[in-house]
């Protein structure tokens, strides 16, 4: 087992290790602490629709597949994950997102039993006709409830009329269509590839001794070689499919997304792209910036609104979002603001009162086990560090957030647009 | 963990919350009054507008760039219903004054500054301005129509107006977007004045440290403002049993209905009382072991969710699903079977236990949190004791089987709310 150690002068510090299966581990100890939060996640999300392992031959797979394996793996043949972990107590849940699943607890009391749970079922895999047959009703459900939710259908939307081929554009849990094309074969094609040891991550933070817990996690992980994995995305164009797209839902105000498109030449950004778009957000839309009190004082935005850097594997954009009764205003002013900044720079004492804040922001994040966990996985997933948030807000300057927005193209927006059914 | 209360006023309370492991320190104002029609909307208002600005402040742009200097300070307001009563809640948060890096005193500013949006208001002649009052009128306003938009959310709020009809508890948290809209600089200067005068107030700490006279500092604010009739916090009205289960179905534009079924409960009161609806509650729709989970979703595939959830110092139990029209009839006997089987005991061992292990399991964790800390202690005041999570993971712990079936046998089916698609419905 490689192991590596690393502290900050915030008084934190954590272990990073990896297996000889490629497993990777990030441990934090928070002895103070009465809770333990732990992930055991995969590079696996709804984005991999097509791949192939070890150089093989390329698979394609139905929409929505990725979601469906997280809900199956609660399953093994012994039982469920959901009844072990009630003799235990812990909470226990699942989530797959674009590029990734990932399989949590949080407990006060016998971690390493609850560990041992975690680490058994997802290597478990258990799939049988009938067992899949079963979830297409409950997952059914799941797509219906969010074909009503108007704060899902606006993003959706959004990335529909945003992407021409890349599978971000497709809704996570898929279409009742494309899950009634799942069967159990092609589950194990799929938990097979991804949920190879060098594929996947394991984030923990808490109340807990972390030799004891790499020894147990050692012990429990099954030797395997680590697999080569080639994803298979179609050519993305730079433009936008459309700038605007709308749907009318039983809403009481219109409600939208607003984004930019940006070009991606890597898989995943690094933490000074993340810090410096995050900082220029915050300048532009933050409840400090001119842009937000205009806003506010015409009446077009409320504390529903909110902004997003959105990124990952092949795809990124710069999202507001929010309700509004003018969304074209909003977004004609999101615009101006945008060309303003550009014209005549940032404010230096905004600037730097948001820094202070966002740095601020990143010392509170290490009081819940939670979001500690919860960063380590973004670690694990685009090869940062912990602390590197921390290291770099001492450093970044105006001018590097001033070169970041250069990368806003005015011209290569998408505004989605949600109606209400009737005047209200 | 937990602390003395303190007496700063009349009616007037201050507690810490000694907890060294956090990097923050949270300091909260909690008013509480009571829900009445006239008073709902104002005082609801009340908090956001007091949170946007003041005297030292008077726009919001300039306060929330204090609070960024305050390395990223953060300031919250909200309103909820507790119980019978109205609690408004302003918080702010800091980090400890060992992180900043230019050695001044964080909590020493972040604490006088949530004093003075309290105390001193951007007011002007006895009324607050017209363009602050505005701004957050229109964006409650948006916020009480907007609950439409989450189906979830207002199928409950649905729910809930319906069964107290003409009692407090059914008033909207917010008010009507009516009683929003009459209100004024005068009115909410006069609203802001009764909180001050009569609300039961309570000011607590959660960190490593109180700041120092910070409880003196509160005890010269009310020196200058008489205090009387205080709010009463103590037991709400309990909720009375129906004569006949009412039943009552709206149309919207949606793809998947929605089913909410509320209940009366003969247990009511706070947690010397009401701990076994706690237990029952969980035992019938709580966590994946419960009967609601793996009967109505894992066995019978009818719904994403279907879970119970109390409100026990009202004496309300609420199970809430999302299901198809053709499944809605299916899914609500199922849930009132699963009911009778509780009120039978015929649940498990295995149930029970999973319950009372994830009911403590989790209030061990309360500590972890600031703002769960908090708020813990905020809804407390209709206690005689002071309980910390770990005392009532205790009590817990000491629930049988017994105390699970005779508060289910003491629940009983009182509205039936169903919102389904318009053109399914025939």
């Amino acid at each position: 087992m490689k192991k590596e150690f690393f502290e900050s002068d915030i008084g934190e510090s954590y272990v990073k290790a990896e297996l000889s299966s490629g497993l990777k581990i990030f441990i934090l100890e928070k002895p103070q602490y009465t809770t333990s939060y732990a992930i055991f996640g995969t590079k696996y999300g709804s984005i991999d629709t097509a791949f192939s392992a070890n150089g093989g031959e390329k698979v394609s797979v139905p929409e929505g597949i990725a979601h469906f394996l997280e809900h199956k793996l609660f399953e093994s043949e012994d039982g469920d994950a959901f009844s072990k972990y009630a003799k235990t107590g812990a909470y226990a849940n699942a989530f797959t997102s674009f590029d990734k699943t990932c399989y949590l607890f949080s407990c006060a009391d016998k971690f390493y039993e609850n560990l041992d749970i975690l680490l058994t079922f997802v290597q478990s895999p258990y799939f049988t006709e009938q067992t899949v047959q079963k979830e297409q009703g409950i997952i059914g459900q799941e797509i219906k409830m969010y074909e009503d939710s108007p704060a899902w259908r606006v993003m959706f939307n959004m990335l529909m009329a945003m992407y021409h081929n890349h599978p971000v554009r497709i809704d996570i849990a898929g279409t009742t269509d494309s899950i009634s094309k799942i069967d159990a074969e092609l589950l194990y094609k799929c938990y097979n590839t991804f949920y190879s040891p060098s594929n996947m991550f394991i984030c923990i933070a808490g109340n807990i001794d972390a030799d004891k817990v790499l020894k147990v996690i050692e012990e429990k992980i099954k030797p395997q070689e680590p697999l080569e994995i080639t994803r298979f995305f179609e050519q993305e164009p730079e433009t936008v499919v459309k700038p605007y797209t709308e749907q009318k839902l039983a809403v009481a105000q219109p409600m939208f997304c607003f984004g930019f498109k940006e070009k991606t030449e890597k898989p995943q950004r690094s933490v000074k792209e993340k810090i410096c778009s995050a900082l220029l957000l915050e300048i532009i839309a933050s409840d400090s910036s001119p842009l937000y009190k205009q806003l506010t004082n015409d009446g077009l935005i409320n504390d529903e609104f909110s902004s997003e850097y959105f990124s990952g594997n092949g795809y990124c954009a710069t999202i507001f979002e929010g309700e509004s009764k003018n969304p074209a205003a909003v977004a004609e002013a999101i615009k101006n603001e945008v060309k303003r900044l550009k014209a005549e720079g940032i404010d230096k004492k905004l600037f730097s009162a948001i820094r202070c804040g966002m740095y601020g922001n990143a010392i509170r994040l290490f009081d819940s086990v939670e979001g500690i966990a919860m960063q380590l996985v973004d670690c694990a997933m685009n090869g940062s560090g912990l602390f590197d948030e921390l290291k770099y807000l001492k450093s970044v300057t105006k001018e590097d957030v001033e070169r970041r927005l250069e990368l806003l193209d005015c011209e290569n927006t998408v505004l989605s647009v949600i109606n209400p059914m009737e005047e209200i | 963990m937990s602390g003395k209360i303190l007496n700063l006023a009349n009616g007037v309370e201050g507690l810490f919350i000694k907890n060294e492991r956090f990097n923050t320190t949270l300091i909260s104002c909690n008013l509480y009054l009571p829900l009445n029609k006239d008073t709902v909307a104002p005082y609801a208002l009340l908090p956001f507008v007091l949170t946007s600005c003041s005297e030292k402040y008077p726009d919001f742009s300039r306060l929330n760039y204090k609070l960024n200097r305050l390395y990223g300070a953060r300031l919250d307001a909200s309103t909820e219903k507790y119980g019978d009563y109205q609690l408004l809640k302003m918080t702010i948060s800091v980090i400890n004054d060992r992180f900043c890096l230019d050695g001044e005193s964080l909590i020493n500013q972040a604490t006088e500054l949530l004093l003075g949006l309290i105390f001193e208001p951007r007011v002007e002649n006895g009324a607050f301005f017209a363009e602050d009052i505005n701004r957050e009128k229109r964006k409650a306003i948006e916020h009480i129509k907007g609950e439409f938009s989450e189906k979830r959310i207002y199928a409950k709020n649905r729910l809930i107006e319906e069964m107290y009809k003409n009692e407090r508890y059914g008033l909207h948290k917010c008010g009507t977007v009516e009683d929003v809209e009459k209100i004024t600089g005068e009115s909410l200067f006069k609203a802001w004045q009764t909180a001050l005068s009569h609300a039961f107030v309570r000011f607590q700490v959660v960190g490593a440290a109180l700041p120092p006279e910070l409880f003196e500092n509160i005890s010269a604010k009310f020196s200058g403002i008489t205090r009387a009739d205080i709010t009463l916090c103590k037991n709400s009205s309990p909720t009375a049993a129906a004569d006949k289960p009412q039943e009552i179905t709206e149309l919207a534009d949606v793809t998947q209905g929605k089913l909410v079924m509320g209940f009366s409960s003969e247990i009511c009161g706070n947690d010397d009382v009401s701990l076994p609806l706690l237990v029952m509650c969980d035992i019938f729709g709580g966590g994946p072991y419960s009967r609601l989970f793996t009967n109505v979703r894992e066995k019978m595939s009818l719904c994403y969710y279907c879970s119970a959830s109390s409100v026990r110092q009202k004496g309300l139990l609420t199970v809430e699903s999302g299901v198809e029209t053709q499944n809605a009839k299916k899914a609500e006997e199922e849930i009132l079977k699963q009911l009778d089987e509780v009120k039978k005991g015929n649940f498990t061992d295995f149930e029970f236990e999973s319950s009372i292990k994830s009911i403590c399991d989790s209030l061990k964790g309360y500590n972890d949190s600031l703002s769960t800390t908090d708020l813990w202690y905020a809804i407390k005041v209709n206690n005689d004791n002071l309980y910390s999570p770990t005392d009532i993971a205790e009590k817990v712990l000491k629930i049988t089987r017994e105390d699970v079936i005779t508060a289910a046998n003491g629940i009983e089916l009182h509205t039936v709310y169903k919102l389904l698609p318009k053109e399914e419905k025939k």
